[in-house]
């Protein structure tokens, strides 16, 4: 089989000829070559390994190479790093800006979380997002830049459920208008990609309808 | 104001950020990658405190027995007595800080069954209780963020500590993983939160980060560590195209039951072996009958949830259910999962009193990297409510330290030895496969002095001249270190408890109902 990985630019080329029914981490580990990579839980829920693979963002160690398309049609594989994010060395990227994005659109709780019974698998749902950033690359409209992102919206969305302060609540609706609303285009491309199935689709019309129509509401009113 | 350094960001550290943070203090928190990354996130089955919302009539004091007898006795009785009085209180303040846990019919947190315990006291959100709780903790610690009350350095690597000429411990020396920066930073107080020495065992269960680094490095500065014998095998893990996988102690909480085929016929052997709790037995006990009924590993074991109802299996129980289908290629619906013990936890660490205070005035530990409160054997459920009571306790003591001494700067030592090192030819790969080979040899569910001796001479023969990165190449030697200080302290325990069996010591001894401590005493590790 012929595995390319994206170096510096460049595509290098290596053969592999082992067994087909190991994922695309263990892959790497085989070829036995200096690369470098994230990695943490090898299982899939901790969102280090997120690479682009066979021009798809997914989780190298739970993407495995028996079930790709590519390998079983193509007898090859291409592995290259997210794209959005700074490079830091072959296959391991800089994510921080996904991070800072957090803290800036205040994503934090004030008061004491509510209880809300009815909601409750919803927010379980949103606080299992990686930061992972296989959405963002999908994202047509995603780069370093104001829009933070559907992470910022996955856990906005639990957060404002979350939350009593009236004041924080408000900063937390302003800063996604801003940050998300304004630039997101509804595509759902995120939603495909996201390995922890999260419906981003739902977090967003949820924040979509507590932070802008009720604006909207209120303006006519006036 | 106090300035206070934490090394992770697991649970541990998470929480000794914001509560010291909270105390007043100025928090600088270092860690190689974001908490997400963390072995934290991984934790599955869920959190242990005596709510007694269930009519059982459990009490933080059933659960202080039943931790003692799991860890036969020879936990720190203070910790212990602390950590399941304040269970309750820190299952609240994890709610507060919004933890999405399951709820039962009557809106109470719900609790499961775990294994050592009679009771229903293990509180869980679904099958992801480590994450949702780290989720819960990072957003807290945003908030701290942008009060200025901490700050997070991401991407370094603890090399070591700082300290005054009073022998206070009162900085930390690190690397950056990408761009190899030195750096210090110094403080009143340190709080080491890297969780478990990892990779002594290889590609255990957990998380690839944990390296053991921190552990070792700290030894051969002088802290103390103990028990280092007391490694955990979990009885439950399957064997994928990666590494081993955790089957949750859950999947038994909600009735699965181990077998082994005997006479044709599957045979439940937990049951008969130990009626009262059957395969809810702790640990250390489940992983030994597997053990034997196997034959030592000759036969297959299997954990059986075909009579299960499809909503525990695939609900409740969805991370396990998961990992059958992704790597197994089974329907545990349909067919039993073949499974066998591995390493999973390190009861031996750091050692610290009920405080979280080390030998070192100044220096703190917390999580799976301090020993105080497991014994050993640790119950299920137990490590993650350790992690969120060190954090706390040792960050309430953190603020109060002052050094007297004056801080002798070290950089200028590693930057020496930095630009000194030269890399040479082993394969780092293969230096840590065969440390990690001579581990796993030597310090199985069972031991023996032969087998440890074996082990200590062919660390000593190891070539460890590695061809690798500052870090990596320091490490490959600091390991070595550790290696040997945990085969010395099970040589040293002449005797047969919890997660420590000799074969040719069977039967446990109250002469060493105690810790082992290993300490390191110029270039020579002297076992206590
Ligand atoms: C699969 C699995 C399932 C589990 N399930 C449960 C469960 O259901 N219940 C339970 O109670 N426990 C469970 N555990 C155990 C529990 O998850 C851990 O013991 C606990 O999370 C440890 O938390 P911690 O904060 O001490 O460390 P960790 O979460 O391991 O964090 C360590 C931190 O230190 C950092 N670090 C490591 N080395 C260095 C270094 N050299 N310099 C700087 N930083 C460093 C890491 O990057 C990380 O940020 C489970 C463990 C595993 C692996
Ligand atoms: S819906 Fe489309 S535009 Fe909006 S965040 Fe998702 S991928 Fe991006
Ligand atoms: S929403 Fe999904 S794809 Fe995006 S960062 Fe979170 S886990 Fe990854
Ligand atoms: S290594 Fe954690 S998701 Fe792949």
């Amino acid at each position: 089989m012929k595995v390319k990985i994206k170096i510096d630019d460049d595509y290098q080329i290596f053969d592999y000829d082992g067994d087909l029914n190991i994922s695309v981490i263990t892959l790497l580990e085989k070829l036995d070559i200096p690369i470098e990579y994230s990695c943490s839980c090898l299982q899939g829920i901790c969102g280090a390994c997120a690479m682009v693979i066979n021009s798809e963002p997914k989780l190298a160690c739970k993407t495995f190479l028996n079930e790709e398309r590519m390998v079983i049609e193509y007898n090859q594989i291409t592995i290259e790093p997210l794209s959005k994010f700074p490079l830091v060395k072959d296959l391991k990227v800089d994510r921080s800006i996904l991070f800072d994005a957090m803290t800036e659109c205040e994503l934090w709780l004030e008061n004491d979380s509510e209880y809300n019974p009815k909601d409750l698998d919803f927010e379980y749902e949103m606080s299992l997002c990686l930061m992972c950033g296989c959405c963002t690359e999908v994202c047509p409209n995603y780069k370093l830049g104001d829009f933070v992102g559907a992470p910022a919206a996955v856990s906005a969305s639990k957060l404002v459920n979350q939350e009593s302060d009236e004041e924080h609540l408000k900063n937390m609706k302003k800063k996604y208008k801003k940050r998300f609303f304004s630039h997101c285009v509804k595509s759902i491309s995120c939603e495909d990609v996201c390995p922890m199935e999260i419906p981003t689709q739902r977090a967003i019309s949820k924040m979509n309808r507590k932070s802008v129509w009720r604006i909207w509401q209120l303006m006519n009113l006036d | 104001m106090v300035d206070i350094i934490v090394v992770g960001a697991g649970i541990a550290g998470l929480t000794a950020s914001i509560k010291a943070g909270d105390n007043g203090a100025n928090v600088s928190l270092i860690s190689p990658d974001y908490s997400e990354r963390s072995q934290s996130v991984m934790a599955m089955g869920g959190i242990n405190a005596a709510l007694n919302t269930k009519r059982e009539n459990d009490s933080t004091d059933q659960h202080f027995t039943d931790t003692l007898n799991g860890g036969c006795k020879i936990n720190n009785e203070k910790a212990v007595e602390m950590l399941t009085s304040d269970a309750p209180q820190i299952i609240d303040w994890l709610e507060r800080i919004g933890t999405s846990f399951s709820r039962d019919a009557n809106g109470n947190v719900d609790m499961r069954n775990f294994g050592g315990q009679k009771k229903k006291r293990t509180v869980y959100a679904g099958s992801r209780t480590g994450k949702q709780i780290v989720s819960a903790l990072v957003s807290s610690c945003r908030k701290r963020e942008t009060e200025g009350k901490i700050k997070r350095f991401v991407g370094y690597r603890f090399l070591s500590l700082i300290f005054t000429d009073e022998n206070e411990c009162c900085g930390i020396n690190c690397i950056h993983e990408d761009t190899q920066e030195l750096r210090s930073f110094i403080g009143d107080a340190v709080i080491i939160a890297t969780g478990g020495y990892n990779s002594l065992f290889g590609k255990i269960l957990g998380s690839t980060q944990n390296d053991g680094f921190a552990t070792a490095k700290l030894f051969t500065q002088g802290v103390r560590l103990a028990n280092l014998e007391m490694v955990q095998y979990h009885p439950t893990t399957v064997k994928t195209p990666q590494k081993r996988m955790l089957i949750t102690e859950a999947a038994r909480g909600e009735g699965g039951k181990l077998f082994v085929m005997k006479d044709g016929k599957p045979w439940y052997f937990m049951k008969d072996f130990y009626p009262e709790l059957a395969d809810l037995m702790p640990r250390d006990v489940v992983s030994r009958s597997i053990f034997k009924v196997s034959d030592g590993g000759k036969k297959d074991v299997y954990l059986d949830l075909t009579h299960l109802d499809e909503y525990t299996v695939k609900v409740k129980l969805d991370e396990v259910y998961e990992i059958c289908d992704k790597y197994l290629n089974l329907d545990p619906l349909k067919t039993p999962i073949p499974i066998f013990p591995a390493v999973h936890y390190f009861m031996g660490g750091i050692q610290t009193d009920e405080n979280h205070k080390t030998n070192i005035k100044g220096l703190y530990a917390a999580g799976e990297c301090s020993c105080q409160y497991h014994g050993a054997n640790r119950l299920g459920g137990n490590s993650l409510l350790g992690a969120v009571h060190g954090g706390w306790i040792s960050a309430e003591n953190a603020v109060l330290e002052k050094p007297k001494g004056n801080v002798i700067n070290s950089i200028d030592e590693e930057l020496e030895s930095f630009k000194s090192y030269a890399p040479k030819d082993k394969s780092l790969q293969d230096t840590l496969s065969e440390i990690s080979q001579i581990m796993n040899d030597s310090m199985g569910i069972y031991r023996n002095e032969g087998d440890l001796m074996a082990a200590l001479d062919r660390l000593d023969n190891l070539d460890i001249n590695v061809n690798a990165k500052y870090y990596d190449y320091l490490k490959v030697k600091l390991l070595v270190i550790l290696s040997k200080a945990s085969i010395l302290s099970a040589l040293e325990r002449k005797e047969s408890r919890g997660a420590h069996q000799r074969t040719d010591y069977p039967e446990s001894d109250d002469r060493y109902k105690k810790s082992i401590c290993a300490m390191y005493d110029d270039g020579e590790i002297v076992i206590t």
